[in-house]
């Protein structure tokens, strides 16, 4: 008895030591990759430090100069509504274009999984490859998409030259004046910004189209004795399943879309530029860092962002249970 | 179902697929034309008289060559570091028995969860501390150390295989390394290449790395240097698209080579939560 205890003892001390070699990168990583940099961040998020000489203990300086700057809506201020712009509407158009598309390439049709490679294959092409090409296509003389709208009958827009955004007070003002019969320019960089990213939703459709494959039949089937048509069936079958996934894609894209970078970076050649309208948060960062080497202010910048990201994905949480569905399993 | 609902859906599903397609397409017919031709008929999809000489000209004018040397030297030593990392964390993580294995996992999963930002200064500090800025290591370094994501990911999947091939392989006097080599890697290949794959796809795209910690135009990779050129060839764009095409080309082959790979593995994602 007592000699299969120490046996066992031992072979978990002999485990424990495998475990941690086995680990070992990953606790070397964590602590240099993360638990220092995380620490290190905050320490210099109350510090003046240019990477030259060593940090200076300011106190809260950067975080009143983010707090000022969040009410002149320059800088920070400025960043941050532009990020939240870009956030809400890309996240909640690729949720809804998602769900949509997966349904439609759900159907049980000839060819199913050539529609599908379509959809799904602009996601796979590089952000700077896209980038390049969207550039192209959305030049107000040139571009593809200008041509496509005159088809619609709407007039050339501006899209990366300029920096007011349809969904913005001003957008409202520009569309009511051009149904007075004044001229049209509605779509800004925030809105070709968008208009990339959902080309590349496929990403999302393969989730959801996964999910949708994992619905039980018999719904469906209990649902069309009922007497339910397509969209009922829809209604109330397809979207309460996939509900937690929706969920997870939600928070997925909003940490995604807070952290944009190399997009916005082609797309203004690195300046956030026309107007600072395409200065998001990662941009603002990445410069008031790499351009003006403002360390701690962008330490400071960088713990407000994680705080309210946290904040935000705690909220989706909370709202979660009263709209996602979780399978009970029997 | 009715003739008119079937009708509407195979609409929808061509509108769908010419939406999302229609860029490509045209990325691959601008390549083909004259900055002529572009001005003047951007729109036409197949170009009035093929112009492969874009090609050896983009490649001329721009070090497209030598970028791509560094991409795949970058993609060779992320793929390498990542899987072998990867693999044997998520090992001491799902089938070596201790006690702070959940712990550790607990901290995986959770440093996912904190945005590249607030990292971003202290690890330039370290790296630069370490003399890597400027060097591949500075990208290729960091993923000997493991990732996440794909650690999580491995788990789950050694998590799957049975225990008793593990109890065979120890009576047979394996240690953990000899488990880890000749019963666990052997039989993980298919998640292996699937980290592997990813990986590559990652480091192939990866522009914000390479703008941190190279600043040698020599050692730009393609994401990076394909950049440097937006600004000063504004007006040169059918060399763009062409260059963009053979940026693009080779991760479109892999993704028709691994599909079922890339969109599993994007799935199970998904699922998992």
């Amino acid at each position: 008895m007592s000699q299969s205890t120490t046996n066992l003892k031992q072979s978990e001390r002999g485990d424990r030591f495998s475990g941690l070699i086995f680990c070992s990168p990953w606790i070397v990583g964590f602590v240099f990759l993360f638990a220092w940099p995380f620490a290190a961040s905050f320490y210099w998020s109350l510090c003046r430090f240019d990477l030259i000489n060593p940090p200076e203990f300011v106190g809260l300086e950067n975080y009143r100069r983010l707090t000022s700057e969040l009410q002149s809506q320059k800088g920070f201020g400025l960043a941050l509504t532009n990020t939240l712009y870009y956030s809400l509407i890309s996240v909640s158009l690729s949720v809804i274009t998602g769900v949509l598309l997966a349904t439609l390439l759900s159907a049980k049709v000839k060819g199913q999984a050539i529609y599908r490679t379509l959809v799904f294959l602009p996601s796979v092409i590089p952000i700077v490859a896209a980038s390049v090409l969207w550039i192209w296509l959305l030049d107000p003389e040139s571009g593809m998409i200008n041509y496509l709208l005159s088809w619609l009958g709407i007039p050339s827009q501006n899209w990366l030259n300029q920096s007011r955004s349809a969904l913005s007070p001003a957008g409202f003002t520009e569309f009511s004046q051009w149904l007075q019969g004044g001229t049209l320019n509605l779509f800004g960089s925030k809105d070709a910004l968008i208009l990339m990213t959902m080309w590349g939703v496929g990403n999302f459709v393969v989730i959801y189209l996964a999910a949708i494959s994992d619905i039980p039949g018999q719904l469906y089937e209990a649902a069309e004795i009922d007497g339910a048509n397509v969209i009922k069936k829809f209604y109330h079958v397809t979207l309460p399943m996939l509900s937690p996934v929706i969920f997870f894609n939600l928070i997925m894209g909003l940490i995604r879309s807070v952290q944009t970078f190399a997009s916005v970076y082609v797309l203004s050649e690195g300046t956030g530029e026309p107007g600072g309208s395409l200065m998001l948060i990662s941009m603002q960062l990445f410069l008031s860092a790499f351009a003006d080497f403002e360390m701690g202010y962008t330490s400071a910048m960088a713990w407000v962002l994680f705080v309210l990201l946290l904040a935000a994905t705690t909220l989706l949480f909370r709202t979660s249970k009263h709209w996602v569905h979780y399978r009970t399993s029997s | 179902m009715r003739k008119a609902s079937r009708l509407s859906l195979y609409s929808a599903l061509w509108l769908a697929s010419a939406i999302f397609s229609l860029p490509l397409l045209l990325m691959l017919s601008g390549s083909l034309k004259t900055t002529e031709q572009l001005a003047r008929n951007p729109y036409r999809l197949w170009p009035e008289n093929i112009r492969w000489e874009n090609y050896p000209v983009a490649l001329e004018s721009m070090p497209l060559l030598r970028y791509l040397g560094n991409t795949l030297i970058l993609c060779t030593g992320c793929v390498i570091g990542t899987t072998l990392s990867c693999a044997l964390i998520a090992y001491g993580l799902s089938r070596v028995r201790w006690g702070g294995r959940k712990y550790l996992f607990a901290l995986v999963v959770g440093s996912m969860l904190l945005p590249w930002h607030v990292t971003m200064i202290p690890r330039f500090v370290l790296i630069s501390e370490l003399g890597l800025y400027n060097s591949f290591w500075a990208i290729i370094g960091p993923t000997f150390l493991g990732d996440a994501f794909f650690i999580f990911l491995l788990r789950q999947f050694f998590l799957t295989l049975p225990e008793e091939l593990f109890e065979a392989g120890r009576i047979d006097g394996l240690s953990h390394f000899g488990l880890f080599w000749k019963i666990l890697i052997p039989l993980s290949k298919p998640a292996i290449a699937t980290v592997a794959l990813f990986q590559f796809v990652q480091t192939w795209n990866d522009f914000s790395g390479p703008l941190l910690y190279l600043n040698d135009p020599q050692k730009f990779p393609l994401a990076y240097g394909l950049e440097r050129f937006v600004s000063s060839y504004g007006d040169q764009t059918h060399l763009l698209l062409a260059a963009s095409v053979l940026f693009t080309l080779p991760i479109v082959v892999l993704f028709f080579l691994a599909q079922r790979t890339f969109i599993d593995g994007i799935s199970t994602t998904g699922i998992k939560n």
